[in-house]
């Protein structure tokens, strides 16, 4: 029962990883020892810090933002009427359906000042034309909003499904204590949800860190043109096998990224309580029977 | 929060004036920043959903989430099928096929191997549910280099399989499985199947599967919107027009066409806004219908085990 899994574990995870390790060390003309050579190609080429930096810049607009917007709007959704909150949730988890390729084309028409429902906004801060808005000082911006608006809604409404399940005793404890609604909100449901906010966080940090997508598409509008195109450490490594046709730099690269996550995976499984839970379950279970 | 509890909560703090007041004020900036956001959130699907029903001229004047009219979405639609003869066509043909495929395979495995990990004594369960659960973690993304070395190495570059192969892998869904089986169904209903002589495979597909069906479509949802949209993959393994996905064909439309760039493509191409925002549609319509139809399993789904809904 478990061999079809088996093999696709195989096939699509560990074998992957075993040839990133191989591919990151193959010599190549650029490095022709191969080895730690073509990491430390890869952390000295000329790209490699701006990419590092944009992507660093980026994760630190976003990451903030989605923690405060989801913790505050899913905690602010709680606090009314269960039966209120279907067609609001209903409307935040429209966005999270305009992912990927679209997300960029729509935002792209969202944020271009000639056909912006947000045009008159735009113009207060003094953007009336394209190469206002898609600039390089922009692009994180940019790229964080985008993501924002795909993830965030969608994450309300987790949260807001975890609060649902904080028992009712706790909170009438609480309030029969005199605590008001913003304190039992700040003391007793943030602290009881953060794991699942920290868990939100990691995955959020483990997908940013990947982004490709979104600068490589952005990079064939005209005033990004040339700005987004070694944009983000993915997109280097796809630059760097396919310009540059130094596969074991970007194998090198990829695997650096691949082992961040996979480390990041271990903190969350290890150092939170995250999956605790659901084995303190299966647990009871079996001792119950 | 109970009713009971809400009703309390209005006796206890309307005692006074000064607290009635204070309470109206917060209540009406609560609704303001709910119903804020809410609406925030429907404007890009709003104004694709409205884009194509305008020509180019009436979707730079006109005011943004305006109407055209209905013959918009059908002259958008003829345009658009003049991009290489109707590639269009063929990418909408192909996403559905392989994620079809993707989700049917990628379900009926993650269901055994689940099982086989709750409800049956296998070796080494342990060390392959943390496995499992890296690979649920790290996002397919990080894989794409590698897996494109390795459908070099296999002679799948540029067919088909190199998109639909990979996907069909799907941890998260082993785990959301794994976390059902152990925990919903009870386990003195594998003891009782057991005794009574019917072995692994009996159980889970007379037994165990009919009282699933909840869990089964959980997990074709969340491959479903995984597979549909994935675009980094499908774009690294294959070059070839006729074999890419809808997602893919809408980055070839960014490029090749004067969609976002009126420089590039032919002169007389008339791909522009209103065509662009009609293939967004047709790939974000799926999704969007799957997504609030079943609204529901998707708050189960991605806290699985840690919350009850």
């Amino acid at each position: 029962m478990f061999l079809p899994y088996l093999i696709l574990l195989f096939a699509w995870a560990i074998y992957p990883l075993a040839i990133a390790i191989v591919t990151s060390i193959q010599s190549s003309r650029a490095v022709p020892g191969g080895g730690i050579g073509n990491y430390l190609f890869v952390i000295n080429e000329f790209r490699f810090f701006p990419a590092l930096l944009n992507v660093t810049i980026f994760l630190a607009i976003y990451l903030p933002a989605m923690l405060i917007m989801v913790a505050g709007m899913s905690l602010l959704l709680d606090s009314i009427k269960t039966r209120y909150t279907v067609p609001l949730r209903l409307m935040y988890l429209v966005p999270a359906t305009i992912t990927g390729s679209v997300a960029v084309l729509v935002w792209y028409f969202m944020l271009e000042p000639t056909y912006s429902p947000f045009a008159g906004l735009l113009a207060e801060i003094g953007w009336t034309q394209g190469t206002d808005v898609f600039n390089r000082e922009n692009l994180a911006w940019i790229f964080a909003l985008i993501a924002f608006s795909t993830g965030a809604g969608n994450w309300i409404v987790i949260q807001y499904g975890s609060l649902q399940s904080i028992p009712d005793d706790i909170l009438e404890a609480a309030k029969i204590d005199g605590a008001s609604g913003f304190q039992t909100a700040m003391r007793i449901k943030l602290p009881l949800i953060k794991k699942y906010l920290v868990y939100m966080l990691i995955l959020a940090f483990a997908a940013a860190v990947q982004i490709f997508v979104e600068p490589y598409l952005m990079s064939s509008v005209p005033s990004a043109l040339g700005v987004a195109n070694d944009w983000s450490l993915n997109q280097l490594a796809y630059n760097l096998a396919f310009r540059g046709s130094n596969l074991g730099a970007a194998t090198a690269l990829s695997f650096m990224l691949l082992l961040l996550c996979v480390i990041l995976a271990l903190w969350v499984i290890y150092r939170t309580d995250f999956f605790d839970e659901a084995e303190i379950k299966r647990k009871k279970k079996e001792a119950k029977a | 929060m109970t009713t009971a509890a809400v009703r309390r909560k209005k006796i206890l703090s309307s005692n006074t004036p000064i607290g009635k007041s204070k309470e109206a004020l917060a209540k009406v900036s609560k609704w303001v920043i709910l119903s804020g956001f809410a609406l925030f959130s429907m404007v890009p699907m709003t104004w694709m959903l409205l884009a194509p029903s305008k020509t180019q001229p009436q979707l730079q004047q006109d005011a943004p989430l305006s109407f055209g009219t209905f013959e918009g979405y059908i002259t958008a639609w003829n345009n658009l099928a003049l991009f290489q003869d109707a590639r269009i066509l063929q990418w909408l043909w192909n996403s559905i096929w392989y994620s079809a495929l993707q989700v049917s395979v990628a379900t009926a495995v993650a269901l055994l191997a689940g099982y086989a990990l709750a409800a049956t004594r296998m070796p080494l369960q342990k060390p392959m549910l943390i496995i499992t659960l890296i690979a649920m973690i790290v996002p397919a993304v990080a894989f794409v280099l590698p897996i494109f070395v390795q459908v070099s190495q296999l002679g799948l570059y540029n067919t088909a399989w190199a998109i639909i192969l990979p996907g069909m892998f799907y941890p998260f869904g082993v785990f959301l499985a794994y976390i059902y089986f152990s925990s919903t169904i009870p386990k003195e209903l594998y003891e009782a199947a057991r005794v009574d002589g019917a072995g692994e495979w009996g159980t889970l597909l007379r037994i165990v599967l009919p009282m699933s069906w909840g869990l089964v479509g959980m997990l074709a949802f969340f491959s479903f919107q995984a597979n549909w949209v994935n675009f980094f993959l499908p774009y690294m393994v294959v070059n070839t027009g006729e074999i890419l996905t809808l997602p893919v064909g809408m980055g070839i439309l960014f490029s090749q066409t004067p969609a976002l760039n009126p420089g590039v493509g032919a002169v007389a191409l008339p791909i522009r806004g209103p065509e662009i925002a009609l293939a967004g549609l047709i790939v974000t319509l799926p999704i969007l219908i799957v997504f609030l139809a079943s609204s529901r399993l998707l708050v189960r789904g991605v806290l699985a085990g840690a919350v009850k809904s």
